[in-house]
């Protein structure tokens, strides 16, 4: 019997305990801080030799080799560069200290840096590091790998594609969760577990960061999903400092207690990490190691995951829209940015179709004389980051799906494996290495089936060729073929045959692509929605279509009502309460008076309706410039009021503003009519210092300035000295406002106002900036204010107390 | 000493309660109706979806720490007394950088040069405060590797242009954890660019303390 289906049988029998901490034991054994671990213990070979043999009289049956940091990228921090000899010698000292008396796990750990999409290190490259690892533990002979204290689930990847590419040995992966149950790069548990056992762990789980506590939480959400034993190694509780010492809130007996618990969530390994001792594992041992321990409730799981989210395809989901929008057929725009390199706007249909409602996004990148597999793993890697969904990767070349499963940080559904000869062939041993779903075409090299009784056949024998590869009826979704009804009358109705028996007699998940059941018919969108509707009814499980139509999307959340598949309508009630409630936004409460109503607009913000609200209000009689001073005015300067009380914040002063500004450039063309030019009330220039970038408080000021009547000269940003003593000389303004966020910057306010007034310019100054102060402001001469409302007013003081004639040199 | 680590893609919750707070929001004072509530939420999704963030990280030692220097082993030196009281127990530091990008710059200078400045403020705030949890994120990082050290970073982090470090001092940060490669330029006044970028200073000191 192999080691692996030793460690399987027992793991049938009961719970296995780990060990516990190495790192806090090492520093109660004397290990200096600032010291490379790993070569500490080969040149204190007792000191560890001792914690392990302590562990494995504590009870543990799985000892972890000193080798957490031995990989060449840690190891080279401190100069060492034999990681092969380094990893082996560690596996001999386990061995020499262990014997066959417990078994003996190779420690992986991180290189310390994220993996590509999420950081600097290339996936090949960790792959190889990890390779070199793994080669010198297997040399010292390990009987089991563990990659633990994982925050960035492509580098678990990495490191376990890594052993899997050279041994069979059982593989452990445990991912570190904060108390918020993400990893720092915001991956959950079960979006972990569904990646991590499709890609081939033997079990998975979490260590370090927490106390047993949040883990009985993480094992719990895991375990209904869970096709592998699952794995806990909880911290001694949180550290606090007793003395000069640090030590972890749980004693053995406490530490122990949570054993049960976790047996009871679903544990099947379990063990100790920061701050436990042998004797936390002992108590850990007599409290759990006769618990019952539970099986994996499943053999397999039907479902997809991306770095931070996961869909699990169950008989009670609804049905599932597979946006289908990153497709450059038909799409010149798109063809021409992913030839040029570009990918803005595969970016932009990313993040339209998940705010629209897509559950997963279908990626096709294939466009004449392009790089596929450059461009799909350029793709790939903007979406792994870009986007929650999960993603279908869809192409006709065998190569592009291979290079995306290698580096997608997920487990994905390939679009698709058909029952081509060359197809099945190549393409069923590389998802079943990445542990992907795929979509089942079933048509083969020679025959494209009208009938949903020919369909039959072929999707039967393609299954049969899958499970020799291990796959099951949970790992695929059988595409019912869509044929254009303008060619083939009887083509939905045998699409529906087909999606019927895959979906309640083959027991298998359904798709379809839906937009080619219309192709050549007039307004199509009726054609695709309904036959969306019926499709749904004869038991689809996702479509892929475009979730930016309306109809389509609100058919499809009908019938998931009335297929029981939304409980108690929730998901439709909420989408159609929030419609309701945007349209009770723009519609009025209660009957008020026009004027009334643009004074609410104003007061509210109301940018989208206040010039018809102006009309409104002119057409019934107000003249404009009774409209300006009696109503918008008093409206603009009672929301400064608001925003002074703190009753309104930032945006809805501004809010107001705009709609302001509005209302004002449509009833200036009638208020000319009525008065002539209105005398303005003063003429302001306003620039952003030299050396600064930031612009917008200025332009804040700018637009409140404007609302009240002022002429505003807008000079920019980064606006030299000089360049302002320009404006003064040809405009003559009533007051200057300068602008500064930075200190570097904030001293050339000093320089325009010395510049100024050395040419003899006597006008106002007025300065703001995150950085200015009032003291800071009055020190160079100029006057200061706060915020907006402040500054309207200290303008209207500055221009009373000011003579334009003073200004002129 | 340790490479600079970079961090392609941070990943984060939003910060909302620091946005409202940042933008004036005082809680049981600030009314804000549901439509404007609304609206803001969608902006805030909407900075969320133009910030791509990036950072890096180092950590290195502290060669000496005399009156208010700070002295660092290739001759780079911090000069403030506030963080040479901060660093007093400290023998490493970690330097720290982070940018939100330029997709959310150009959005914004488009909106507040008139097209919506409502929107322009909200996603200022939000980039703003974005990019400055993604500093704590980074903090979380090196603390994760450092509790198996039994150290971990001080709570407070210093920037360059507070207290009394000279916003120059962003010229050391910006070579030492070579920016330019997550997209950052830097001013002849220290200001980086993209806007919406940002660099800090703490230091490491034993677990618990």
């Amino acid at each position: 019997m192999d080691k692996k289906q030793k460690i399987l049988n027992l793991l049938k029998r009961r719970i296995l305990i780990l060990d516990g901490a190495t790192g806090t034991e090492l520093q109660r054994q004397g290990m200096p801080s600032g010291v490379c671990p790993e070569v500490w213990c080969l040149e204190n070979p007792a000191a560890i030799e001792d914690i392990h043999r302590a562990y494995q009289k504590a009870g543990a049956d799985i000892i972890y080799t000193c080798a957490f940091g031995a990989n060449r990228l840690k190891l080279g921090q401190y100069g060492f560069t034999n990681v092969k000899e380094i990893n082996k010698q560690l596996v001999v000292l386990a061995r020499r200290a262990l014997g066959n008396r417990a078994l003996i796990a190779g420690d992986i750990s991180s290189t310390g840096h994220f993996v590509e999409p999420f950081g600097d290190l290339m996936f090949e490259e960790a792959v190889d590091i990890f390779k070199e690892q793994i080669r010198g533990l297997l040399a010292g002979g390990v009987d089991l790998f563990v990659i633990e204290t994982m925050m960035d689930i492509q580098e678990a990847r990495a490191a376990l594609i890594a052993v899997k590419e050279i041994t069979d040995h059982f593989t452990m992966v445990t991912m570190t969760y904060e108390t918020n149950g993400y990893t720092l790069s915001g991956t959950d548990p079960v979006t972990a577990l569904i990646t991590l056992q499709s890609l081939g762990a033997d079990a998975v789980g979490c260590n370090c960061s927490t106390g047993p506590e949040a883990m009985v939480k993480f094992i719990a959400a895991m375990k209904p999903h869970a096709t592998v034993p699952l794995v806990a190694k909880p911290n001694a509780g949180m550290p606090r400092l007793s003395g000069k010492t640090t030590v972890y809130d749980m004693d053995p007996r406490e530490f122990a207690s949570w054993g049960k618990k976790l047996a009871a969530a679903g544990v099947n390994l379990i063990g100790g990490c920061c701050g436990t001792t042998p004797a936390h594992i002992a108590a850990l041992k007599r409290a759990s190691g006769r618990a019952p321990a539970l099986a994996p409730v499943r053999k397999s799981i039907s479902a997809v995951s991306s770095a931070r989210a996961f869909k699990i395809f169950d008989e009670e989901s609804p049905l599932l829209i597979i946006g289908e929008r990153i497709n450059p057929t038909g799409k010149k725009a798109l063809q021409q940015e992913l030839l040029d390199g570009k990918l803005n706007i595969v970016r932009q249909m990313a993040r339209d179709q998940e705010a629209q409602g897509a559950a997963l996004l279908d990626v096709n990148v294939g466009v004449h004389k392009i790089d596929e597999l450059d461009t799909v793993k350029k793709v790939i890697r903007l979406l792994s980051t870009g986007t929650a969904l999960p993603l279908v990767i869809d192409s006709p070349n065998m190569e592009t799906i291979k290079a995306a499963l290698r580096i997608y940080p997920g487990r994905a559904l390939i679009n698709s494996i058909s029952g081509e000869k060359q197809k099945l062939k190549k393409l069923l041993p590389v998802a079943a290495k990445y542990g992907a779903m795929f979509i089942l075409l079933p048509v083969t090299d020679n025959e494209i089936p009208e009938t949903a009784a020919r369909r039959k056949g072929i999707i039967r024998d393609i299954f049969r060729a899958a499970r020799r590869f291990g796959f099951s009826k949970d790992d695929v979704v059988v595409d019912g073929l869509v044929m254009t009804v303008a060619a083939n009358p009887g083509a939905v109705i045998e699409t529906l045959k087909a999606i019927a028996w895959s979906a309640n007699s083959f027991k298998c998940r359904t798709v379809l692509g839906l937009s080619n059941v219309s192709f050549g018919m007039p307004e199509r969108k009726w054609m695709n929605t309904a036959f969306l509707a019926m499709t749904q009814a004869a038991g689809l499980t996702m479509a892929i279509a475009n979730p930016a139509d309306r109809e389509l999307m609100k058919v499809k959340m009908a019938g998931d009502v009335f297929l029981q598949k939304d409980r108690d309508a929730l998901s439709y009630i909420r989408h159609c309460s929030e419609h309701a409630k945007t349209d009770a936004a723009v519609a009025p409460a209660v009957k008020s008076s026009p004027d009334q109503d643009v004074s609410g607009a104003i007061l509210e913000g109301n940018r989208d309706n206040i010039i018809n609200l102006v009309d409104i209000a002119l057409a019934a009689g107000m003249s404009p410039s009774g409209l300006v001073d009696d109503i918008m005015i008093p409206a603009i300067n009672r929301a400064g009021e608001l925003f002074d009380q703190r009753k309104y914040f930032l945006p809805q002063l501004i809010a107001s503003a705009e709609a302001m500004k509005a209302a004002l450039a449509r009833v200036e063309p009638r208020l000319k009519r009525e008065e002539g030019d209105r005398p303005g009330k003063g003429v302001i220039i306003l620039a952003t210092v030299k050396g600064d970038i930031h612009d917008i408080g200025k332009n804040i000021i700018s637009l409140m300035l404007k609302n009240h009547g002022y002429t505003i000269i807008d000079l920019g940003k980064d606006v030299p000295a000089k360049a302002v003593i320009d404006s003064i000389r040809r405009s003559k303004p009533d007051v200057v406002g300068l602008s500064a966020l930075m200190t570097t910057t904030m001293v050339n306010m000093e320089e325009v106002i010395g510049l100024a007034r050395a040419g003899g310019y006597s006008c106002p100054f007025i300065a703001g900036g995150a950085v200015v102060t009032k003291a800071y402001a009055a020190s160079i001469g100029a006057a200061y204010a706060k915020d907006g409302v402040e500054a309207v007013r200290v303008v209207e003081q500055l221009i009373k107390s000011f003579s334009k004639g003073r200004i002129s040199k | 000493m340790a490479p600079v680590l970079f961090f392609e893609s941070i990943s984060i919750p939003v910060p909302r309660k620091n946005i409202y707070r940042r933008l004036g929001f005082v809680k049981g004072v600030t009314d804000i109706p549901a439509a404007q509530q609304e609206e803001i939420e969608r902006y805030i999704g909407h900075a969320s979806s133009l910030i791509h963030l990036k950072g890096a990280g180092l950590r290195m030692p502290i060669t000496e720490i005399k009156d208010a220097r700070i002295l660092l082993p290739d001759g780079a030196e911090f000069e403030s007394r506030q963080l040479a009281r901060l660093l007093a127990n400290c023998s490493e530091i970690v330097l720290m950088g982070a940018t939100a990008g330029r997709e959310i710059m150009d959005a914004i200078e488009k909106d507040a040069t008139g097209a919506n400045v409502t929107r322009a403020i909200v996603l200022d705030a939000a980039a703003s405060e974005i990019v400055d949890a993604s500093l704590d994120w980074i903090m979380d990082y090196f603390n994760q590797s450092l509790r198996r050290e039994n150290r971990k970073l001080l709570g407070k982090r210093y920037s360059a242009g507070y207290g009394d470090l000279f916003l120059e001092t962003q010229k050391a940060m910006y070579r030492l954890l070579q920016l330019d490669r997550i997209g950052i330029e830097i001013t002849e006044s220290s200001i980086l660019i993209p806007e919406k970028s940002v660099t800090a200073i703490t230091g490491i000191k034993a677990q618990g303390s």
